[in-house]
Order: structure tokens, then sequence, then C-alpha cells
């Protein structure tokens, strides 16, 4: 299943090297850098899961078995903040 | 500039009492429909609609230095709020035909600051509200002031000003003639400082989603700007990001204390010149 962000549910802009995404359903702040904005960035809703890992395993040059775990549990928060469709 | 002052206009005549059926007691105001009503505890009323200015009703026995406080306080800012300007809780000076504002809550210096650094040859161009024109789709502009700068005799000691005629209405301030004179025309916004109280005397960027943060005010002209432009939450995130995009931001911490002030206004100087490069 391809990975997205929720569109429709969220606002977002990009101040010096952070990504500020607002919930329009909650009103909550999120401040994205480093890695998580990397995975924001990376979801196009091209990627199932392991295709992202594969995409930013490439990005940061690292395996893939060692940065799954922080995807994962970023992806989690993005599902439970309910700013992640296909999820 | 000719927008605001037609509509910021006033003269006398009679006040509504109600607006839309729904009647406004003494101590509150109503903004609906693009109109402002209010009526202040002593019986001061203000009305605006579209097109005609502001009336005043002035009551009886009324303290007559009263008038332009609430005139140019929540008043002007709430017609200014329906006409597309944003009021920010900041006094701010020129430099290099840009403008620099400091913010911060009540009694943290702003308006002190702002007339220290007139002592230094920075025009004041506001004082306690800096209204920025949202019509602009390319950068932000900011409107010269409407107020007199006022200060309290501690303020005018430290910020080596003239004290004028006293403001009356119990605020125990003075009106105070900005020593490098003001600005009259409308100016790019530059800069935005945070004056906050600390050990030591300090100046820091702000970056990044800090802006965001750094932009919650619970001024009461932010409560007028939500009765008047009533955004919704995508709105307001809109106008953040485009203020923390456009506008560098910094924080001025320094002591509360004469040489505290002496300090900070040096080193507040030396930034700002460079912002004006």
């Amino acid at each position: 299943m391809t990975l997205a962000k929720a569109a429709g549910q969220f606002t977002e802009t990009e101040i010096d090297d952070e990504v500020v995404v607002m919930s329009l359903t909650s009103g909550d702040f999120f401040s994205l850098t480093g890695t998580a904005r990397a995975i924001w960035l990376a979801l196009d809703g091209q990627h199932d899961r392991a295709g992202l890992i594969t995409a930013l395993a490439a990005e940061f040059e690292a395996e893939p078995d060692a940065i799954a775990p922080d995807v994962d549990d970023f992806l989690a928060q993005l599902s439970a903040a309910g700013l992640l469709s296909g999820a | 500039m000719a927008l605001l002052a037609r509509e910021t206009a006033w003269r006398r005549g009679p006040v509504p009492r109600d607006l839309d059926g729904i009647t406004v007691p003494l101590g509150h105001r109503l903004i609906t429909g693009g109109r402002y009503l209010q009526w202040s505890d002593s019986g001061y009323g203000y009305y605006h609609a579209p097109g005609e200015g502001i009336v005043i009703e002035r009551p009886d026995g009324a303290d007559p230095d009263e008038e332009a406080l609430w005139l140019n306080g929540s008043v002007y800012a709430g017609v200014a709020c329906l006409n597309g300007f944003l009021p920010l809780h900041a006094s701010a000076v020129a430099a290099g035909g840009q403008v620099i504002a400091f913010t911060g809550p009540t009694g943290a210096g702003k308006s002190t600051l702002a007339a220290g650094l007139g002592q230094l040859g920075f025009p004041l161009f506001c004082d306690d509200t800096l209204l920025v024109d949202l019509h602009s789709t390319a950068g932000l502009i900011a409107m010269p002031g409407h107020k007199r700068l006022k200060l309290l005799p501690d303020a005018l000691a430290l910020a080596g000003a003239a004290a004028q005629a006293p403001v009356g209405a119990e605020t125990g301030k003075f009106y105070a003639q900005p020593a490098a004179g003001d600005v009259g025309q409308p100016l790019p916004l530059a800069g935005l400082v945070f004056l906050e109280a600390g050990p030591e005397t300090l100046w820091q960027e702000i970056r990044g989603a800090q802006r965001f943060v750094r932009l919650e005010d619970d001024h009461y002209t932010q409560e007028i700007f939500r009765e008047a432009a009533q955004p919704g939450r995508a709105e307001l995130f809109a106008l953040r990001a485009r203020l923390a995009g456009q506008v560098a931001m910094a924080r001025l911490g320094r002591p509360i204390s004469a040489a505290g002030f002496a300090a900070s206004l040096a080193l507040v100087a030396t930034r700002i010149r460079e912002f004006a490069r």
C-alpha cells in the first residue's frame, strides 16, 4: 500500500531548514527537522513502506534495516496525528 | 495610507446601542458585518461602518483624555483589522528605509527602547501598535504609527526623552517627543525583536518553528483581529508563515536596570544597523 500525506488534513510551510506542519483538525503544530523532514518530504504517494525505506536509505547512505525502526516510529506518529494516509 | 486615513477619520455624532439587534452593553464591543461598535465603561461610544469613518459619542462629564486612548487603541485597531491590516503589539524605529519592531508584553520596555534609539538617531516609526498591510502580495509593508509616543517618568529618564503633556486618564504617562523625529510613510517590515528580561544582555536570532511559537500573542489587538477577520486555522497558519518567512526575528535579553538598558541600547543599535545594510 502506498503511503501519502493525508490530503486536506494539514497545511505546511518551510522556514529555514524546518518544515512546520499544522493539523487542521487539532490545530497542533509539528516541527520537522533532519530525518523527520526527509521522511515527510518523501511521502509523495509513490512509495509503499519498503520503497520509502529504500529511498531514504539511499539518501542517507545507510542500511535499510538500520533506519527502518526510526521510519516506522515516525510513520506511527504521523498516523496517530491523522497526517498519513495508506498506513 | 489613503484607505486607512479615510476609514479612521472621526467625527462626533450619535452612536447606536446595538448592531443587528444585538445590544452592546457598556464595557463591551461587537464586530459584525464589517462594522465596529464599542461602548466604554464610562459611556464613550464608537461606531464604524465601511466608508463612514468613525463616529464618537462623548458622554456628559466624561474624562476628555479617555477619548483618544480608546480611539487610538482598540477602535483604531478594530477598524484597521476590518480593512485588511494586522496589528502587532510593538513599538518600532526606522533604519535604512526599513522598519525594526520591538515586541513583548506590556511593561517589557518597547516604548522606552524605541525612544532611547531616537537618541542614537533612529526615527520613531510607531509606538505600541504596529499595523502590517496584508494587501500587498510582495513584501510585508508596515504603516507609520498613529499614536504619540507615551512614556512613564522613569522611562523618560532612561531614554533621555523630554516630557510633553501628561497623557491623563490615570495612566501616569507623559507624551514625549521622539528625539530623531518620526516617519510618515509606509516602509517594509524587516525585523521583529522580542524583548525579554534576563540576567545578561544578549541578542539571539530566532529560526525555524520557533518563529511560529513566538508569534503567539495574547495582546488585545490579536483578539480584535480574530473577531474582525475571523480567520480559520489554515488562514492563521498562512499568515504566520508569511510573517515567519519574510521577517527576520531575534530575541533581546537584558537586565531591567539603567545599566542593562544602556548596554542593550548599544547592542540593538549595532544589530539594527546590520539589518539596514
